[in-house]
């Protein structure tokens, strides 16, 4: 079989409504403010750059790696755009990508698009970034900017995979609550997070490398 | 475009291009499940994606060619719209 969906990616189904309704309501504010402040950073190149990586996210995430034993893992790049692009331009590159495999894919369902938005587009993105943040304050120079992309990336899709667990077990319409919900997505994306974290930091390190990105 | 875009791009046409290897034919020998379906089927939860479908695309399908072609098509497409919609949005905001 092949993909179903992607890490993360809530299909239809799965939340209620209160959380369809609410998941909408606070990620189209949310949003809108982001809108308004990434309007403000992007100048012609970042503009190009954003969209570069915006597809480039789109095709990373097609490239999952199935694991034996029944999952697999592959790229969000929440937190490599925030590193990149800052958080408020990182989660409209996030929201475009995750609205395309939503609308055109079917790649997450349309009641769970608020949801998916905010956990990868948004607490993916902060988390990666807060920590990426953090990180670099402790750890001076080179070796700050590629743990703080590491640990960024990594707890970025960590968080974000509790935060999907929290929102279904959280759901009425879902048999179990978040006892068992928010164990089982937390440590699987702890495990599969490593990976990102791998990517991420790989990733910062050659632009830093290469002289040609101002980082975050 | 500079010489880094440039390089972004070959990568993303190299992507797509190797996609199907992972996400339908290992996908296919392995058996693909992604850490929710797991966590759903265990508590026998119905994922109705496939009854309120909208998309010729679903599951990065192209109707009527092979997953693996159809995987490919589907990258394409993605990047396409993505890109498209980039520019719009990113390219629009310049005040």
């Amino acid at each position: 079989m092949h993909k179903t969906g992607e890490n993360v990616h809530i299909p239809d189904g799965y939340l209620s409504l209160p959380w369809i309704v609410g998941t909408y309501i606070f990620t189209i504010i949310y949003l809108a403010i982001a809108w308004r402040k990434a309007k403000r950073q992007l100048t012609p190149e970042k503009a190009a750059a954003a969209t570069t990586l915006a597809a480039a996210i789109f095709a990373a995430m097609m490239l999952n790696w199935p694991i034996p034993g029944g999952t697999s893992l592959h790229m969000v790049g929440g937190a490599l755009a925030a590193i990149l692009f800052g958080p408020w331009i990182a989660s409209w590159i996030l929201a475009l990508v995750v609205g395309t495999q939503c609308f055109v894919f079917h790649d997450g369902g349309i009641t769970a698009l608020g949801a998916n938005i905010l956990n990868m587009g948004i607490i993916d993105v902060w988390v990666g970034y807060l920590v990426y943040k953090a990180v670099r304050k402790v750890v001076p120079g080179e070796k700050g900017i590629i743990l703080g992309a590491f640990l960024g990336g990594w707890l970025g899709i960590a968080i974000a995979g509790t935060a999907a667990g929290i929102e279904i077990g959280l759901s009425p319409a879902f048999p179990y609550g978040i006892e068992i919900t928010v164990p089982v997505m937390f440590t699987w994306h702890l495990l599969l997070g490593i990976i990102e974290g791998i990517i991420t930091a790989s990733v910062v390190y050659y632009l830093v490398k290469k002289g040609k990105w101002v980082i975050a | 475009m500079g010489d880094s875009m440039r390089k972004a791009w070959y990568a993303i046409a190299f992507m797509i291009i190797i996609s199907p290897l992972f996400g339908v034919i290992l996908a296919n020998m392995i058996g693909y499940h992604e850490p929710l379906d797991v966590a759903a089927q265990m508590l026998h939860l119905k994922d109705i994606s496939d009854k309120i479908n909208w998309t010729p695309f679903y599951n990065y399908t192209v109707p009527g060619l092979p997953d693996t072609i159809g995987y490919i098509i589907s990258g394409i497409i993605g990047v396409a719209v993505v890109y498209v919609l980039g520019k719009v949005f990113f390219g629009g905001a310049k005040e």
